[in-house]
């Protein structure tokens, strides 16, 4: 029986990808799991593994092609399955879901019910499925040409000719119901020089898509704080050039890690979510903690995974790592996924508090002011003091304000005192 | 309830309808006070194509016989029989009838004889008889108005009294401006009456393109019809006098005033108020009335006087109460014209095209050097089709050609599919036909664009 994989939604709520590598070859054998492809997105670069095992019996796109999601990427001979067990395995929807990928999201393989049975072609539900997941749509001559025309995704079009056949007035309905850019764009248009007109691009379309998801649905509650740190100032300054010398730059973030991840330990509900739909918590007992990072296309949160278990060195390594990777633009969707709290470090371009959004479902985002050199009043005395400014937004539905306020102070204690860092 | 479906008609719009309906299932019955099969097949496309078919069949023979090398005809003593025309006519409308009654049976409509009166929205009174359905369908077809004129009553014939046995007189006056006039009006010329067609309109066939309507009206007068435009509806100042219908100076010979006026819906008796308007029921895209559970399909709402086009209406219908949603564009559908050469014509006129400010071009193919029309020996007539310029959409198509009607099923399934001009020309039509020129007009429009 044949198998065809469609390109899946990998979580970013981007729609489309470029080919990069083929893995594999036409005729090759391959196993569930393996690596068939690998896609670049607007940031993501990312290895598909196939979802079942057999032969390749075709594959489609030549590297440097832009594939869009649900399209059809490779084909499968899946020996040992026909017929009506066809039809019944491609009803079978399986979704390696993964928590928390990229921004924010779910790494879902999606439309591999796509499936055509040699014989049996299946039950008129199967069919329809599969014929929105094929390469083609059925759509009429005129409807093909306008909707290349006017740039539209014809496989996202409902139709409603015979057969769900695209016809030109489903062309014009879905534009019109997608119009609400292109509309706005028309009628700037005649203003040219005030204004620049530039499509949106899939990545600020998901940030754009989570922030408002974030804010749906978290209580956000902020609360601001001061930490004197001139001693983690010496540490750090003492251990700068030795990590140097192992080509390890050192920064104040893996301190502030490594503080966080200590604190997390102690209070569960900030490295929680809350699972609405089954009724319950989900309390992790790992501690990945993203961070945010600013890049020339927007915003994205690589995740240092297990921060817990790593020395400040270890931390400080895959933080090197990740901007090196962002550099190159070779951040995979293996870099992104699984975080279950974030750190946003503003204060290294500029100002000192903060409300942060939350990176739902995660519980808590801490935000890293500019550390700014202060008068602190110390035995009655004032004198000069190193502060960082933090912030932290909890979502108030998980996390109660005491609560808040002792995570604060635990990560406080850490950060004034670096030493404890590897007393616990 | 009794029923789930009452349908009164048994017309196309309303046999087809009760089919369906009973196909899927639903109790069905359907109403009807005269035959079944409706004005089409007892007084209107059928026995008027068989009269045609005959008409057509004599002059073939008589002027074509000897050219096409079959001897053995003095082509002075043949003659045409109306009687028997009308004999074969009748026996092709038994035969159709009984199909229709054979279809009733087989799908469990059940046919109630009787003239029907709505007395409720969900109640209709058969001859006393009271019957309950959830939806009725009203599909009670269409009539002529009356030309009132009493100087003409005497020698008036409706088209329901035309199929009979009946002296042919020699002068004939055709009124109407409709197809059927412009059929009979032919029939009448090619069994050699001198026919006189009066047109209330200053265009013969209104719903034809102007171009087609045009070429039609040439070659009527060409053929000796003799055509007088923008009379008066209710013909006021004619009268008929001694043999001849006479206005001033004008004088037409009459011996028979063949009645094709404009036609009106044919509303059933109703105690509840139906919405009408000039004359036809009201309807909404689904061919709803102004009661959810009754509609009007066919004729009698307005929207088309086509049989295939009540038929489709119908369908429709079944499969909105069904719950299918779906939307029905008439101007899909081929409105085809039996006259000699056929008459066939699916989208949108030229006119109509001008109107919704499409930017359009024709692309126009003859038969006149189409092999085989020539072979046939009926090389008069073209494929005209109008194209979009964006798209190269197919918007529009007519065609005059000797079986046009049945050509135009073409380009009724390239309308279906929304093709284009590109997919016109690069289907190979087989050689020698006649829908070649199909294949010419498409290439035609697609070497205007090079």
């Amino acid at each position: 029986m044949r198998y065809i994989f469609n390109f899946p939604d990998i979580g970013e709520g981007l729609d489309e990808g470029t080919i990069v590598e083929w893995y594999v070859a036409k005729g090759q054998q391959i196993k569930s799991g393996d690596s068939l492809v690998k896609m670049e997105t607007d940031k993501v670069v990312a290895d598909i593994p196939s979802p079942k095992s057999g032969t390749i019996t075709a594959i489609y796109g030549k590297v440097g092609e832009t594939i869009h999601v649900g399209n059809a990427l490779v084909e499968i001979e899946i020996e040992g399955v026909s017929g009506a067990a066809a039809v019944e395995e491609a009803k079978v929807t399986e979704a390696v879901k993964e928590e928390g990928a990229g921004v924010v999201g779910t790494l879902e393989i999606a439309g591999n019910n796509a499936y055509m049975p040699a014989s049996d072609e299946g039950t008129s539900e199967t069919k329809e499925e599969s014929q929105k997941s094929t390469k083609k749509v059925l759509a009429t001559p005129v409807a093909r040409a306008m909707a290349k025309e006017l740039g539209v995704n014809i496989d996202l079009v409902k139709g409603t000719g015979p057969a769900a056949r695209v016809m030109k007035e489903d062309i014009l309905l879905y534009l019109q119901k997608n119009t609400v850019t292109s509309s706005k764009s028309n009628t700037v248009v005649s203003d040219e020089e005030r204004v620049e007109l530039k499509p949106l691009s899939q990545l600020r379309r998901t940030i754009a898509r989570n922030m408002i998801q974030s804010k749906h649905n978290a209580a956000h509650m902020t609360v601001f704080d001061e930490v004197e740190v001139s001693e983690l100032v010496r540490v750090r300054e003492k251990y700068k050039s030795k990590f140097l010398e192992k080509q390890v730059k050192l920064s104040y973030l893996p301190f502030v890690l490594k503080a966080t991840a200590l604190a997390l330990k102690k209070f569960k509900a900030l490295n929680a979510q809350m699972d609405l739909d089954n009724n319950q918590m989900i309390y992790k007992n790992y501690y990945n903690i993203g961070i945010a990072v600013d890049t020339e296309d927007g915003l994205i949160v690589p995740v240092i995974k297990d921060v817990d278990k790593l020395s400040i060195f270890q931390i400080a390594q895959k933080i090197n790592e990740i901007s090196e990777k962002t550099r190159k633009r070779e951040i995979t969707m293996e870099d992104m996924k699984d975080g279950t709290f974030t750190i946003t470090s503003f204060g290294s371009i500029g100002g000192q508090f903060a409300v942060p959004v939350i990176n739902y479902p995660q519980a808590a985002i801490l935000g890293i002011g500019r550390i700014l050199k202060k008068p602190v009043v110390k035995d009655d005395a004032v004198v000069p003091g190193t502060i960082m400014p933090l912030s932290l937004s909890v979502d108030h539905r998980i996390v109660d304000g005491g609560e808040t306020a002792r995570f604060v102070n635990q990560i406080m204690e850490y950060l004034s005192d670096p030493v404890s860092l590897i007393m616990d | 309830m009794q029923y789930d479906i009452v349908i009164i008609g048994s017309g196309p719009a309303g046999y087809v309808t009760a089919i369906r309906a009973g196909q899927l299932g639903l109790k069905t019955a359907i109403i009807e006070k005269d035959k079944i099969g409706g004005m089409c097949l007892n007084w209107g496309c059928i026995p008027s194509k068989s009269i045609i078919e005959s008409a057509k069949f004599y002059q073939k023979i008589k002027k074509d016989a000897n050219s096409f090398g079959v001897t053995g005809i003095d082509t002075k003593a043949i003659g045409f029989d109306w009687k028997q025309t009308i004999k074969r006519t009748d026996g092709i409308v038994r035969k159709l009838g009984a199909g229709i009654n054979f279809l009733f049976k087989k799908n469990g409509v059940e046919l109630i004889n009787g003239t029907a009166k709505i007395v409720a929205e969900h109640s209709i009174l058969v001859d006393n008889r009271l019957i309950e359905a959830k939806n009725i369908i009203i599909a009670t077809g269409s009539r002529q108005e009356k030309v009132n004129n009493s100087t003409l009553d005497d020698i008036t014939v409706n088209i329901w009294d035309l199929f009979k046995d009946r002296e042919l007189p020699e002068n004939i006056v055709v009124f109407g401006q409709n197809t059927v006039a412009v059929e009979l009006a032919q029939f009448f010329n090619l069994i050699e009456k001198k026919v006189t067609l009066l047109v209330p309109d200053s265009k013969i066939m209104p719903l034809a393109d102007v171009y087609v309507s045009d070429y039609m009206k040439n070659l009527l007068q060409k053929s000796g019809i003799k055509i007088i435009f923008d009379v008066d509806a209710d013909l006021a100042q004619y009268k008929y006098k001694e043999g001849a219908l006479v206005s001033g100076e004008i004088n037409i010979p009459c011996d028979l005033f063949v009645n094709s006026k404009m036609r009106k819906g044919i509303i059933p008796e109703s105690d509840i108020a139906l919405k009408t308007e000039n004359g036809f029921i009201t309807t909404d895209e689904h061919f709803t009335t102004n009661f959810p559970s009754i509609f009007a399909i066919g004729d009698v709402n307005g929207k088309s006087m086509y049989a295939h086009i009540a038929s489709a209406e119908g369908l429709h219908v079944i499969n909105h109460i069904k719950g299918v949603s779906e939307t029905i564009d008439i101007k899909k559908f081929p409105m085809n014209m039996y006259t000699v050469p056929e008459v066939a014509q699916i989208g949108l006129t030229e006119a109509e095209i001008k109107d919704n400010g499409i930017e359009y071009k024709v692309s126009e193919f003859s038969l006149f050097s189409n092999g085989k029309a020539i072979i046939e020996g009926e090389n008069l007539g073209f494929v005209r089709m109008l194209s979009d310029k964006k798209y190269g959409e197919v918007l529009g198509v007519q065609i005059v050609a000797s079986n046009a009607t049945d050509m135009i099923a073409e380009a009724a399934a390239f309308m279906q599919v929304e093709s284009t001009i590109y997919d016109v020309a690069k289907t190979v039509h087989a050689h020698p036909t006649i829908s070649e020129v199909f294949m010419e007009a498409g290439l035609e429009a697609v070497e205007k664009e090079l």
